[in-house]
């Protein structure tokens, strides 16, 4: 590691900086947003603990927690698999090398995002079923029955997890290209000089510095993963995400629900443990003011051919394959499109609303943590606990809170309510980006900055904003494509008359009648392409600035 | 960026104070009228567009205006429970007669008295005490490839556990509210211990890992991945009145039957009911509107698309339903299917049902 020019600094050191915060007027915003987030899902799990047991209870710690959380990690330990395999590779070779194509991809693999986890379950579901195309297909033409032949099962773990790391795999895309990219000219110079070939330079120079954020990147979406409802119930598989939802439905024992939930936080606040962990262990500061990314070296065409078809087929699987049957279906039933624009409005009205006051408290959060590592992990910890628990379980807890209030649930309480319930489950999706600008900072800015007298707010302003501005884009436009995918919450808490797109998407599709589910499926990819695009234009920005 | 900043929060404040001036379905009402206008809130588990008609049908024929909130039955239980005594809430209705009992059981419902609804709802489909009615029918059946079986091979629940089924039955998951409302007649009729045996034959004798839904189970049968599918039985009907021809081909190629439960006990069926919140301020208004759904004209709207069985026994037969074959209704009182609901999850647990 000595190629790199670049300090190595243990983040843990900065703990020692703790009393810094202790009466300071700092901690005032960051205490109100911190109460903010993890109210909600202190209300759930709280009321769960509480409330006494439940005859279900007994029977979910003796015969199904364990099955659950299991299961739940072995679909998530696929998933990390998946989008690594998927992201990595890919990141390097377009930051890296010119082959055709590049360009177009670059963009086009953020495109996944606007597809919502379940929509794609629906697609795939249909493509890859026993009635769907592809078998059919195979059975015509070979005349062998459904059980004559092996065809991969999507209704299975791994199905799940691959649907889940189809739609996710952009996270860690976008992360590992920007940390890539935005590496040192220098090392990867130095390295070059001194004969370090291809895959040395990627496996020996490259990866071991952009790791902590690619894990970093990696973290939210298994984070996002493990609060998935919709997918994992379409494909039967018993995550704790469905057994949650079961607790609550078929027991019809919303506190059981609530106490399975903080399983999942607990796994997630794991993650992000480790992750800190690594993250401190490995983590370097970059110094040198070569920001510019190196020369792209240009493939052979062989091997240029072979990188456009590896990014070629990505497209297809986790794009433009289920896009396609989703529009088919669409055309081959002449859904009616009727009655969508009111849907379209309040889709749109709610995800600007939602994402301007999760994005104002990820910056809040990020921005006032920032010199204290401690208070940096505990905010963390409760956006990560609200990222994890699932829509439904923090709607739970929206209810209840509700309920202290004595309101009805219509009109601007529910708007009010369910844009809490956003704050509350995005937040972390803002503060991850937004996060790992700030790290890319190098540390003597903050000090050059103190050292001229700018501290707090005018630092804030002068220094830091400007600083983390692309971070910061990309994290608004994260938090608008999330929201207006999200379901539980908004079925949940949706004043009258403001269904939105996904609702109605999910109505149709739970009374089986996915044809006509079609249309608003797309239109919420629809919605979602224009802020992905824009993500994928600001990201190409900032990396040739 | 503080640019940036300073315009994202202005737009925020904006779409705020928009969103709460322009709730859509709060149109004002008419000043000159001197009565402010009736308004019915409905607590809907059903999301049909044919409902919206039969909605707007009532609210020209009455003047009423109906708030509709639709969601899932055990979302729509705990939003009036948080919502407690300020629920706007007057009518609940849902595709279960055990979604039905947890409002009751919930206290979150009266009791309607009305001779009319006596004389249109037959005992076995509304609550001892009232507190709920039903408004259409629907039956969990079997459908089945028929050049494998005969209908008499598949007459009772029972035939389905023997060994000559075996890697032959595809059903849907447990946590489905139609095979908790089935696995709650078992065990009212036969207790948890034989409910269990029955549901752990049934895991032995599946063809695959319960997944998806009802019409999957149908579409597998004409796959050739199985020959048996416990499945309601409007999904069936659904799929021969499809525009897709494919869909049309997988009706034609699969037969449906109603078992019983032993020779001559008659058959699970279920219901879509109504109940009245205990929240409800116009108690006129909440009859009126059940007594709506249950007109000839009302049930028509209800079954139309949904293909469920009307209420009525006036009502002609929505499109394609003549195709159900004619069954005797079991005995046992719906209430039973909500009592013993928490009791069929456990029990399908253990039995390894997913």
């Amino acid at each position: 590691m000595t190629l790199l020019v670049g300090i190595s600094a243990k983040r843990g050191q900065t703990r020692f900086q703790m009393p810094r915060f202790s009466l300071s007027p700092r901690i005032i915003p960051p205490s109100l947003i911190v109460a903010l987030v993890g109210l909600p899902v202190f209300a759930a799990v709280l009321t769960g603990l509480t409330a006494g047991d439940g005859a279900t209870w007994d029977h979910i710690l003796q015969n199904r927690l364990i099955p659950y959380t299991l299961t739940t990690l072995s679909v998530l330990f696929i998933t990390a698999i998946v989008m690594l395999g998927l992201a990595v590779p890919v990141a390097w070779l377009i930051t890296q090398y010119d082959f055709p194509g590049r360009a177009v991809f670059s963009w086009a693999m953020i495109l996944p995002l606007a597809m919502p986890g379940y929509v794609m379950a629906y697609a795939w579901a249909d493509l890859m079923g026993v009635a769907g195309p592809l078998q059919s297909w195979i059975r015509e033409s070979t005349g062998l029955s459904a059980r004559d032949y092996w065809f991969p099962n999507l209704f299975s773990a791994s199905g799940l997890a691959f649907v889940l790391a189809t739609t996710l795999f952009p996270y860690v895309y976008i992360i590992a290209r920007a940390a890539f990219s935005m590496q040192s000219r220098a090392s990867i110079e130095a390295a070059r000089s001194l004969g370090a070939r291809p895959f040395d330079l990627f496996w020996r120079v490259s990866l071991p510095v952009a790791l902590p954020a690619i894990l970093g990147g990696l973290c939210l979406a298994l984070m996002e993963a493990a609060a998935d409802y919709g997918a994992a119930d379409f494909l039967g598989i018993q995550t704790l995400g469905v057994g949650i939802i079961r607790s609550w439905q078929s027991f019809g024992e919303p506190n059981t629900a609530a106490r399975l939930a903080l399983m999942l936080i607990l796994i997630a606040g794991a993650f992000l443990i480790a992750a800190r962990i690594f993250q401190g262990r490995r983590g370097t500061q970059q110094t040198s003011s070569r920001w510019q990314s190196q020369e792209r070296a240009k493939l052979s065409p062989l091997f240029g051919f072979c990188a456009s078809a590896a990014c070629s087929s990505i497209l297809l699987v986790c794009f433009a394959a289920p896009v396609f049957r989703l529009v088919w279906l669409a055309l081959e039933n002449s859904a009616s499109a009727a009655d969508l624009a009111p849907l379209i409005r309040s889709t749109l009205l709610l995800g600007a609303l939602g994402a301007a006051m999760a994005f104002a408290s990820a910056i809040i959060f990020s921005l006032s943590s920032k010199r204290s590592a401690a208070l940096q992990v505990a905010t963390r910890l409760i956006a990560a606990a609200g990222y994890a628990a699932p829509g439904a379980v923090l709607g739970l807890g929206a209810l209840y809170i509700l309920r202290e209030t004595g309101q009805a649930l219509s009109g601007s309480v529910a708007i009010g309510f369910l844009v809490w319930i956003y704050v509350s489950r995005f937040t972390s999706a803002g503060v991850e980006p937004i996060q790992a600008s700030l790290a890319r900072l190098p540390k003597n800015l903050d000090l050059a900055a103190q050292s001229l007298g700018s501290t707090g707010l005018r630092q804030f302003l002068r220094v830091d904003l400007p600083l983390i501005a692309p971070g910061a884009f990309a994290a608004a436009l994260i938090l608008f494509v999330e929201i207006l995918k999200e379901l539980p919450a908004t079925l949940m808490l949706r004043p009258f008359g403001w269904d939105t797109l996904a609702v109605r998407a999910h109505a149709y599709a739970t009374d089986e009648r996915l044809a006509q589910a079609t249309l608003p499926s797309l239109l919420i990819v629809l919605a979602g392409l224009a802020p992905v695009l824009l993500l994928s234009w600001r990201l190409g920005q900032t990396e040739r600035t | 960026m503080i640019k940036t900043l300073k315009t994202l929060t202005g737009l925020s404040l904006l779409i705020g104070a928009v969103a709460a001036c322009s709730n859509p379905a709060e149109t004002t009402t008419d000043e000159a009228t001197a009565e402010p206008q009736k308004v019915l809130t409905i607590y809907s588990s059903r999301h049909y567009d044919s409902d919206k008609a039969l909605y707007a049908m009532f609210e020209a024929e009455t003047g009423a205006r109906l708030d509709v909130r639709e969601a899932g039955a055990s979302q729509l239980l705990e939003t009036m429970k948080a919502e407690g005594d300020q629920s706007p809430a007057d009518i609940i209705i849902a595709a279960d007669a055990g979604s039905l009992w947890r409002f009751k059981d919930a206290g979150l419902t009266q009791a309607l008295e009305s001779a009319a609804l006596a004389t249109a709802v037959p005992a076995t489909y509304r609550a001892s005490d009232n507190q709920w009615y039903g408004i259409a029918r629907r039956i969990r059946g079997i459908a089945y490839d028929p050049s494998r079986w005969d209908a008499s091979e598949l007459s009772t629940w029972d035939t389905l556990t023997q060994e000559d089924k075996a890697g032959e039955i595809c059903v849907r998951s447990s946590s489905n509210i139609y095979n908790l409302s089935l696995m709650g007649e078992i065990i009212h009729r036969y207790g948890e211990e034989s409910a269990q045996d029955w549901a752990t034959a049934i895991v032995s004798n599946m063809a695959r890992n319960p997944q998806g839904g009802d019409t999957d189970q149908i579409r597998a049968i004409a796959a050739g991945e199985c020959s048996i599918a416990i499945v309601n039985h409007y999904y069936w009907i659904r799929l021969g009145a499809s525009d897709s021809e494919a869909d049309q081909q997988v009706a034609a190629s699969t037969s449906f039957l109603i078992p019983e439960f032993v020779e001559g006990s008659g058959s699970h069926v279920n219901i879509t009911g109504l109940a009245v919140a205990k929240t409800a301020d116009n108690l006129q208004l909440a009859e009126e509107f059940a007594a709506f759904l249950l007109t000839e004209n009302g049930q028509s709207y209800i079954t139309r698309d949904t293909k469920e069985l009307p209420l009525l026994a006036s009502t002609p037969l929505p499109d394609g339903v003549d195709r159900v074959p004619t069954f005797t209704p079991s005995d046992t009182h719906l209430d039973v299917y909500g009592e013993n609901q928490a009791d069929a999850q456990r029990l399908f647990d253990l039995a390894g049902w997913n």
